[in-house]
């Protein structure tokens, strides 16, 4: 696109596209592409860096996974969560853009700052805030709707609560992402739709919503790939806990890993990981590539 | 009855924005209390003794403080760094044309897309080779490049119209002055995003200091709480403290600085 301007004039081999390839290109290589590879290899590997073992397995460690009940419960749990946390980001964020966009409301920028503050807030300390809240002593939550249950404890709730730490958390980035997406929706289609004396609803059903297409699916893409990797609300909430009812992948890799430093193991669920994250992106971009008519 | 319609709406929302504000006031509310007063059943929301003696008593048994300059310090150096080398990237990406530049800016998008358990564990087993264990340069150097910045910048610069670096190229301007003169003033609301995001990146990071930092005095705020958690696990009020410190600031940084964030954000998706 935008070419040659800046490289008239006779180049030293120092010049500033050079240095900057040069370096960019050695760092990615030490710090992803060195890793990544070292993680494929390390997968066919038994690895202990404790006791200095990297002895080579074949395929053992993918064996071994496979047949662990705890990677399959895992697994499921990870794509539970994933789901059901998506599906409440996307239509919360969603309505309540839609609230903040319509010409009812008031103070706008004091409700959506409110609403993006928890997205702004680190992890670690808001998981701990959540625990407090879910504590059947003193938790605000049993207090207020009088309630009896030990949420983090009690293996039916304790994944649901989790959940619905995350999504409180999350929602705004959503809310804003479809702010911005309305903001550029075009004004005349809107027009002529109500002169057609098309009501709110249907406005939405044939307008809004198709238009804002690329939008949920860039919501729900990054999400996806966020949430199949959520570890610190477990780690602080729950530690996979109780038994195995929140264990999720990535928290299963970190204690394979730090844990009892099994890192081929640990190595070959990372990859795994890795193929259902891009196996998934890619369906999901080809499924709106053919919803968008490309 | 229009009224009532508006009156009635915002009303809901009101209600919606104390849902989500709830959890921090409740926390703020709850770290001046006293221990007794925390776990005492059916207490009320407000403290009925108000005290600071659990910030007080954070900071003695922890120094709290320290980390949390430990991760003002490491946020600062790695976002100052991260603009830096997004913006001339960005810049080299966007304004030249050499051989393989689509295949290095279709790596930088990919590796997006990583899991971080993916490259976590070679990486740490790389830190503890090079004996960077316990040092800051194993928290900072790999985190100097940012494909989401580098990303962010190039779209960004790519609307810089020619024109405007050909007349400084006339004027027998050098690529390095055009890049700091020109290019890194021009993208003054792309730099302010991408600051806003690495420092709260860096600031709620957790596992990959929880690794490679053993002193207790070199340690992060994120880890810190943990640790502060697993020692005291009973000190609620002193907990509610912990935690208070750690968040409270990125909240006054956000409120300051929320209208530059949001349109930074929502800007960006809308182009991408």
């Amino acid at each position: 696109m935008n070419g040659n301007v800046v490289e008239r004039k006779k180049q030293s081999i120092f010049s500033l596209k050079n240095v900057t390839i040069v370096i960019l290109l050695l760092h990615f290589s030490i710090f992803m592409i060195y890793p990544i590879i070292m993680a494929f290899v390390g997968s066919f590997h038994h690895w202990n860096p404790l006791s200095n073992v990297f002895e080579f397995t074949g395929i053992e460690n993918y064996i071994q996974i496979l047949n662990s009940k705890l990677f399959w419960t895992s697994m499921s749990n990870t794509l539970i969560f994933s789901l059901v946390v998506i599906f409440f980001r996307v239509s919360i964020g969603l309505v309540i853009a839609l609230a903040l966009y319509s010409k009812l409301s008031r103070f706008k920028t004091t409700f959506r700052t409110i609403f993006y503050m928890p997205t702004i807030t680190p992890l670690v300390a808001v998981s701990f805030v959540w625990v407090w809240l879910y504590n059947p002593q003193f938790g605000l939550i049993n207090e207020v709707f009088n309630l009896d249950i030990n949420w983090l404890r009690d293996s039916r709730t304790a994944l649901p609560a989790v959940m619905v730490m995350t999504t409180w958390k999350d929602f705004g980035y959503a809310t804003i992402i479809y702010l911005g997406g309305l903001m550029s929706l075009p004004k005349d289609a809107f027009e002529a739709a109500e002169i057609d004396g098309a009501n709110s609803w249907t406005a939405f059903k044939y307008l809004t919503w198709p238009l804002l297409t690329p939008i949920t699916m860039l919501v729900a893409v990054t999400s996806l790939i966020t949430y199949l990797q959520s570890f610190i609300q477990i780690l602080v909430m729950t530690e996979g806990g109780p038994g195995t009812s929140t264990y999720t992948i990535s928290y299963l890799i970190y204690e394979d890993a730090f844990i009892n430093y099994n890192f081929g193991s640990a190595s070959a669920m990372s990859v795994v990981l890795f193929v259902c994250i891009s196996g998934l992106t890619l369906i999901s971009f080809k499924l709106t590539q053919k919803k968008a008519g490309v | 009855m229009k009224q009532v319609k508006v009156i009635l709406f915002n009303l809901i929302l009101l209600a919606f924005s104390i849902l989500t504000v709830v959890p921090f006031v409740w926390m703020l509310v709850s770290s001046f209390k006293p221990n007794s007063e925390i776990v005492k059943i059916g207490g009320s929301f407000l403290p009925d003794t108000f005290t600071i003696q659990n910030y007080i008593n954070v900071q003695e048994r922890f120094d709290f403080l320290r980390m949390f300059g430990n991760s003002l310090f490491v946020a600062v150096v790695v976002t100052g760094t991260v603009i830096y080398t997004s913006a001339i990237v960005g810049f080299a990406l966007a304004k030249y044309t050499f051989k393989g530049r689509e295949f290095i800016f279709g790596m930088i998008l990919g590796t997006m897309m990583i899991p971080w358990a993916v490259t976590i564990i070679p990486r740490y087993d790389m830190i503890v080779n090079f004996g960077w264990l316990d040092s800051y340069i194993a928290l900072i150097l790999p985190s100097i490049f940012s494909g989401f910045g580098i990303f962010l910048l190039r779209q960004n610069i790519m609307t810089i119209p020619d024109d405007v670096i050909e007349a400084a190229r006339m004027d027998g301007a050098t690529e390095w002055y055009i890049f700091h003169r020109v290019i890194l003033p021009m993208s003054r609301n792309a730099i302010s995003s991408i600051a806003i995001f690495q420092f709260l990146w860096v600031w709620e990071d957790f596992l990959w200091p929880y690794l490679i930092i053993n002193t207790q005095s070199k340690q992060l705020i994120a880890v810190g709480l943990k640790l502060f958690s697993g020692q005291y696990g009973t000190d609620y009020g002193g907990l509610f403290a912990a935690t208070a410190i750690s968040i409270i600031p990125v909240i006054i940084v956000y409120v300051t600085f929320q209208k530059r964030f949001i349109a930074g954000i929502s800007g960006a998706a809308v182009k991408g």
